[in-house]
């Protein structure tokens, strides 16, 4: 296939959603089909772009020297990219219904601005997917955080603001550490990701240490975004936006770009041969393991829903960094399952957090007793969603934790055997978290006042059929995910 | 010798005659007059820049019948022609901008005296630019000094009487240890144009003959003109300065009056001290550490502000700080990125400038954040424009900002001993300019009832139009970058 | 294959309608119970043919894959000795507490709910016995504390809620411990899958130079499955959580579930590490410490405490570490008796719980010392509850004297220092304290004393769905003791193939 569908696949959401204020609908009816059918255009062609892929690269802006920005689709591409596009449609359709109901502080005209924006974001998202190069991911990178200022910023309440602010004070202090280690690789490598590093030994010389403090700053740097500690306050504050921004947003778009973003850094940019087996390594991967149990941690003690969610994707979050930072094919196909599952079972936990929200205007885990006899569906599909997060088996979630501790033992390394005691620390804690909320809803305290709970029905349609095909590729992917693994390993491989 | 040869020189004496006529003409004849000098300064640049782009070498004009070394002399090659192109493109927008703001700020008896210092400063810029003779440089500095002076006087309040004092006694203070270390050097060389001097100062460099002299005059020499243009600690008077002068003179003096002392100060470096010389002498080694300071510091004060154009003149006194920086890095390569950031920072600083005040205008002139909130919404242009020369201070790929912060770190990186402190230097300039800048940007978006006016963009049509040019300009800077960087490297090639 | 699948799907499906059905199906009074208790009766009936079919065919060499969760890790089935022996107790144990809960349930609420989660709970439990590898037992564990949570849970009351929590918190930590060797283990294994395999499968090439690794997982492992079988030091959830749950679900908890994780254990130490790697080393050591500790405590704790349910609670934890405290023996005798103790004590722990429910059921009064003269007025219940303690104590010919009398000898047998004859000695003692915490029951039941005042007697023995249970259970105690030796036979079979 032509390489130029590189640049049209970005181009279809970012012109799409630009256009949205612009053009005169005549109902609400109108602007949301528009609206649906560019982002499932683009989801297509993502699709289609994985099918049949270019085998070359596209470039679009040449820099000076031999920077330039350009696309390509290689095997994480693939990965990403075919998550992203998976997700985006039904967190449209979500957010049409939420929205409805969401307070609208300035007018009309304002919800249209924000699809605009949330369309766009898909866009930027998709570049980051593509970026050939480690200035087009970065240069991507850097606008995708500018594009989600005005999402998180909806509500114009006081907290928003100040949530938005501290977003973009962080992730904009990250990207300048992160910028480092894009200038490093420029002078001591290329920045084009190849698998296995681009690092050109004979620069490097006695220089080793330098370029392990610059990795290790580039870490920190995008893990900003990927919500490491102890630079990941702002996520839970950012809960405070519409739940359709925090879902996608916070739970799969943002944070897994950043994740993505190490990724590529430690596989495609540096090399794990460089990397593995020195203090940089330990340090990284340290920190994950903190994140991970720190992250679970406050999540049991906090009683704000959606933050508790908030706290749960920091720490599954750093089951994606461990995974990186174990430094083998193996914790690379770990890092990706992990990538793809959590992303499916934390939407699905943050669209069941939001129909609550939505349908009743309660935040706090306290206010659950006994809504999960109104609303049988959506605590049912968050029951599932608290099984996968768990680890149970038959669902996806043990999937991507049996390949990071299967990942974690072959690696030989000590550190990395501790790891999968955070990791089952993690999953304690989580079973604590999750589950009283469950049972908080189906098993209230005898007592318990049921008249409170007049008019609390579940959801109209548009937010359950996303839940519903959510739930069944959590299913799906427990049973039958041979197939899909195989995939992964091969990228994780190198071999596509 | 073609006629364009006689350009620079054509230039430099047109102006000053400019001024001289204005002083009889009344206020609007003036404005006009001052038009068509400028239109016809930049045609002149810009044949000069083509002529020596297409000869590839310099060429000496030799005023008046003296040869050297007796004579005066002008000297012009790409960097000079680019050089003043550029400082004529950014007076005229400016110009253009203000304009309308300059029928309200300037009493109209004054009006031709406005336009009598804005020739005689250009004429200053322009004899800097391209003079090859050091007392003919300070001749013209003083020029400069008073000219930006009675700019910043013009508005007559106590504020800017006393900004302007401040201004004068530093500006002062500077020009006279300019012109000390100038005596000097003529004493110990025996010559004024500076190949001759640059021939003495060899001899002198390498016999070690006067050593302690020298050193002292280039260190006179480098103070003094880093206290004309504002390098920290010497910067107290520039946020008055910027701060409460008009519109157009805020502009003008930020753009172009400090970037005419570093070039007098390349000029030195490259043709009257030599390269080695000056390393050598580690007097870079303090500028180098000024400039870092000036970074951090310069940025601090502008978080503390209230006040936005005071914020907007401390971001000046970092990004001096930059440039200078640059200088301290010693390689033509780091040299390369302050020539650039000089081209950067002037386009940037005069658009931040101006579409203040259009935010200003929007909030009943006042230019406190509390009353800038949600200006964005109603003066949209102004906003945009504000929003992107916020971005590129950021460093935002897309913008010109960012190519220079490629360019510096790039540098940097080649410099194994100062690399690190750049580095880190570098990401925490760029967190701190997101903090007070982005806190701007947000603010200015934040929607809030209020009674101030709206502004719509069909009745100003200009300054609309001079916005939308200054943005394509930052653009053009940021994307096309190429052209421009091999330019000044080969402008700096022959400028030795 | 569907011989193994049907008793697993059948009760899950029952009860998964049973939990879709709406409300309005058994909303009548008399007529809407009577459909549920059928439907349940029904589903527990049939599925108990089918596992008791199982007893008759020979075990069954193969194993039955069903899917794969990932290329190393099949879902497997396997029918083998101890996975028969084990499922029929708890069909017959389900059977009988089921046909109690009839009449039980009558002054309970959200009956449906708790007819569906016993019947899935039956389901997971026959897949449990039928786990071919480690994976499946793992995957059916978790399934099986998910959905016996509704059961502690039911009462709602604040303390049934704190004490689901509790069970939660310990049995997945328990489970997590357990997980942390299924991660582990598969690199040392002969068949990557950790299928079990009689005697082992680990490799000793592949073991060389990591024993620290796995013998410290198999501790892990050990502790992690002997959570549920209230093991010291994590008991606590046990006496909070079995007192809380309806009478019936005390039962089945008590008498089965713990037993979920004594078959845990069997599986990893007989079926996955293997003996030969085990015995000798600081885990054994510990672990016969750890048991012989529970097994004191519990009694002795179990005599101190008044409320009935709570000390029968009490009673289970000690119990049950005679169990483990005769597998950790590692040898034929202890091994024979701590089988058959598991099928002995789980028919006498049931019947002791049904008991309290009835009790309590028809008297209100939950503390012992309220229940003078209760003889009296119920004397088919408190006959049965004097034949099973007889039974517990291990009176003979009442079973629990075989198998204490297999554990003792195979204590003896073992000579490992201190343990062969601490065991005895401490078995002894808890006997003593067994007979204490029980007997005065009996006793004051049908003896209250000179100063009683008969007057207050009523007759309240309760209906035939509740008596006819406890009696079966009654002589199936009595009479497995007099005949052991087909039962103690088959067990010796298998003894002998896994060391």
């Amino acid at each position: 296939m032509n390489p130029i569908f590189l640049l049209v696949v970005i181009l279809i959401p970012l012109l799409g959603g630009v256009l949205i204020p612009f053009l005169p609908f005549r109902s609400r009816k109108q602007f949301e089909i528009y609206t649906e059918v560019v982002v499932i255009m683009a989801s297509a062609l993502v699709f289609l772009l994985m099918l049949k892929r270019p085998s070359d690269p596209f470039t679009l802006i040449y820099f000076t020297g031999d920077l330039t920005i350009s696309f390509r689709m290689d095997g994480l591409s693939m990965v990403f990219g075919g998550m992203i596009a998976f997700l985006w449609p039904f967190a449209t359709l979500y957010a049409y219904e939420y929205m409805r109901h969401e307070h609208n502080p300035v007018g009309p005209r304002h919800e249209r601005s924000f699809f605009c924006f949330y369309t766009m974001t898909y866009g930027i998202t998709l570049g980051i997917a593509l970026a050939a190069n480690m200035l087009t991911m970065y240069c991507f990178y850097e606008m995708l955080t500018l594009i989600t200022v005005p999402l998180i910023m909806y509500t114009m309440s006081r907290e928003a603001i100040l949530a938005t602010r501290k977003y973009m004070y962080y992730s904009l202090g990250g990207a300048g550490f992160a910028f480092i280690g894009l200038i490093f690789m420029i002078v001591y490598g290329n920045i084009n990701f190849q698998y296995g590093g681009t690092l050109n030994p004979d620069l490097i010389g006695n220089r080793k240490n330098l370029l392990l403090l610059i990795y290790v700053m580039a870490f920190f740097g995008f893990g900003v975004k990927a919500a490491v500690c102890p630079l990941n306050s702002w996520l839970p504050q950012a809960g405070v936006a519409p739940t359709p921004v925090t879902a996608l947003l916070h739970a799969v778009a943002v944070v897994k770009s950043g994740a993505f973003a190490i990724l590529r850094l430690t596989y495609f940019c540096f090399g794990i041969t460089f990397l593995r087996g020195t203090w940089a390594q330990y340090l990284v991967m340290t920190a994950a393991m903190i994140t991970i149990v720190y992250g679970c941690s406050r999540a049991v003690k906090e009683t704000h829903f959606k933050r508790r969610l908030a706290y749960s994707t920091i720490s599954n979050l750093s089951y994606i960094l461990f995974g990186a930072t174990i430094m083998t094919p193996l914790g690379l196909t770990a890092a990706l399952a992990h990538m793809l599952f959590h992303g499916i079972m934390k939407i699905t936990s943050f669209f069941c957090a939001g129909a609550v929200i939505c349908q009743t205007g309660r935040t706090y885990v306290t206010q659950l007793d006994g809504l999960g006899k109104k609303m049988p569906r959506v605590f049912g599909i968050f029951a599932l969603s608290s099984f996968a997060l768990m680890g149970v088996p038959g669902l996806c979630g043990f999937i991507s934790k049996w390949y990071l501790a299967s990942a974690a033992f072959e690696s030989n390394q000590v550190l990395a055997c501790f790891g999968v005691g955070a990791l089952l620390i993690s999953a304690i804690l989580t079973a604590i978290y999750m589950l009283t909320i469950v049972i908080r809803a189906f098993f209230p305290k005898q007592g318990f006042d049921e008249s409170s709970l007049e008019g609390i029905h579940d959801p109209g349609l548009y937010m359950l059929i996303p839940l519903f095909v959510f739930s069944a590729v959590i299913i799906y992917f427990g049973i039958h995910s041979v197939s899909l693994l195989d995939f992964l390993t091969k990228v994780g491989n190198g071999l596509i | 010798m073609n006629f364009i040869c006689n350009f620079p020189c054509f230039s430099i004496v047109l102006c000053i005659f400019g001024g001289i006529i204005s002083s009889a003409l009344k206020g609007r004849a003036a404005k006009y007059l001052n038009a068509f000098i400028l239109a016809v300064v930049a045609v002149m640049s810009a044949c000069v820049l083509g002529y020596t782009l297409q000869t590839g070498e310099s060429f000496t004009y030799v005023m008046g019948r003296f040869p050297a070394p007796w004579g005066n002399e002008i000297r012009a090659g790409v960097l000079e022609g680019g050089m003043a192109l550029f400082f004529s493109l950014i007076m005229i927008l400016s110009l253009f901008a203000g304009r309308e703001k300059l029928n309200e700020e300037v009493d109209p008896e004054k009006m031709n005296l406005y336009f009598i210092m804005i020739n005689l400063l250009l004429s200053s810029l322009l004899a800097l630019v391209y003079t090859n003779d050091l007392f003919t440089a300070y001749v013209f500095v003083e020029i400069n000094t008073i000219s930006a002076c009675g700019l910043i006087m013009i508005r007559q309040t106590g504020r800017t009487i006393e900004a302007a004092t401040r201004y004068m006694i530093m500006s002062l203070l500077g020009s006279g240890m300019l012109l000390m270390g100038i005596c000097m050097l003529y004493d110990m060389t025996g010559h004024l144009l500076m190949e001759n001097i640059h021939a003495n100062v060899q001899i002198l460099a390498e016999s070690g003959q006067y050593h302690i002299p020298l050193m002292v005059t280039i260190g006179m020499i480098c103070v003094g003109l880093a206290i004309k243009s504002a390098l920290f600690p010497f910067h107290t008077w520039l946020p008055d300065a910027y701060g409460y002068s008009t519109v157009s003179s805020a502009a003008i003096l930020s753009s172009l009056v400090s970037k005419g002392y570093i070039f007098l100060l390349l000029k030195i470096i490259y043709r009257v001290v030599g390269f080695d010389v000056i390393y050598g002498s580690r007097v870079t080694d303090i500028l180098f550490v000024f400039g870092l300071a000036g970074m951090i510091m310069g940025s601090l004060s502008a978080i503390k502000e209230n006040d936005i154009r005071r914020m907007i003149a401390f971001s000046s006194v970092a990004q001096i700080g930059y440039i200078y920086m640059g200088f301290g890095l010693g390689t033509q390569v780091a040299v390369v990125a302050s020539v650039f950031h000089i081209l950067s920072h002037a386009a940037t600083k005069s658009l931040l400038f101006i579409s203040a005040s259009g935010l200003v205008d929007a909030s009943g002139g006042s230019k406190k954040f509390i009353d800038l909130t949600g200006s964005g919404y109603r003066n949209k242009i102004a906003g945009v424009a504000f929003s992107v020369g916020a971005l590129s201070m950021v460093g935002l790929p897309l913008f010109s900002g960012f190519i220079s912060k490629l360019l510096f770190a790039q540098a940097a990186v080649r410099n194994s001993g100062k690399m690190l402190p750049t580095l880190i230097v570098l990401a925490i300039s760029t967190i701190l300019n997101a903090i007070y800048f982005m806190k701007t940007v947000i603010r200015i978006y934040t929607p809030v009832e209020s009674e101030y006016p709206v502004i719509p963009v069909k009745r100003h049509k200009v300054f609309g139009l001079a916005m939308v040019c200054f943005i394509a300009l930052n653009v053009f800077l940021g994307l096309c970058s190429d052209l421009v960087i091999r330019l000044i490297e080969t402008g700096l090639s022959m400028f030795a | 294959m569907s011989v193994l699948l049907l008793p697993i799907l059948l009760p899950v499906l029952f009860g998964i309608v049973l939990l879709i059905c709406p409300e309005k199906w058994f909303a009548k009074k008399d007529t809407g119970r009577k459909k549920l208790c059928i439907l349940a009766a029904t589903a527990l009936v049939l599925t108990g043919l089918l596992v008791v079919r199982t007893l008759f065919l020979k075990d069954v060499g193969e194993y039955y894959i069903l899917f794969y969760l990932t290329r190393k890790l099949p879902v497997q089935f396997h029918l083998d000795g101890i996975g028969k022996i084990f499922a029929t107790v708890i069909s017959v144990v389900w059977l009988l507490a089921g046909i109690f809960s009839f009449e039980y349930t009558k002054h309970e609420h959200k009956e449906k709910r708790y007819y569906g989660f016993y019947l899935i709970l039956y389901g997971v439990l026959n897949g449990l016995c039928f786990a071919g590898n480690l994976v499946t037992f793992y995957l059916f564990y978790e399934l099986m504390t998910l959905v016996s949570m509704p059961l502690v849970l039911h009462e709602q009351t604040r303390e049934a809620l704190i004490a689901g929590l509790k069970y939660l918190f310990y049995s997945f930590a328990g489970a997590y411990m357990v997980l942390f060797g299924l991660f582990c283990l598969s690199r040392f294994c002969l068949s990557n899958t950790l299928t079990f395999g009689a005697g082992g499968i680990l490799d000793p090439t592949l073991v060389e130079g990591h024993e620290t690794l796995l013998l410290v997982t198999a501790f892990l492992m050990i502790l992690g499955f002997g959570v549920k079988a209230g093991m010291f030091p994590m008991h606590a959830w046990l006496t909070a959580a079995h007192p809380i749950a309806p009478a019936p679900a005390s039962a089945v908890l008590s008498g089965v579930i713990v037993k979920a994780g004594v078959l845990g254990v069997i599986r990893v130490v007989y079926y996955l590490f293997g003996t030969q790697f085990l015995r000798g080393t600081w885990v054994q050591y510990t672990w016969l410490t750890l048991a012989l500790l529970t097994v004191l405590m519990g009694s002795m704790m179990a005599y101190l405490e008044k409320g009935f349910k709570k000390r029968l609670a009490y009673s289970t934890v000690s119990q049950v570490s005679y169990i483990l405290f005769g597998l950790a023996l590692m040898e034929p005798a202890g091994f024979t008796g701590a089988v058959l103790h598991s099928v002995f004590h789980a028919i006498i722990k049931c019947a002791l719980f049904l008991t309290a429910g009835a009790v309590i059921y028809k008297t209100g009064k939950k503390n012992v010392d309220d229940y003078r003269g209760i003889g009296k007025e119920m004397p088919i219940t408190i006959w049965s509850f004097t034949f099973i303690s007889l039974a517990l104590i291990g009176i003979p010919p009442a079973s629990g004297f075989i198998s204490k009398w297999y554990l003792a000898a195979g204590a003896l047998e073992s000579g490992i220092r201190g343990f062969a004859y601490a065991g005895p000695v401490i078995l002894l003692i808890s006997a003593l304290l067994t007979a204490g915490y029980l007997l005065p029951i009996t006793v004051r039941g049908f003896l209250p004393g000179a100063d009683f005042d008969y007057t207050k007697l009523e007759k309240k023995e309760p209906s035939a769905l509740m008596t006819v249970p406890l009696v079966i259970l009654a002589v199936l105690a009595v009479l497995l003791g007099m005949f052991p030796n087909g039962l103690a036979q088959m067990i010796s079979r298998i003894a002998a193939a896994v060391m």
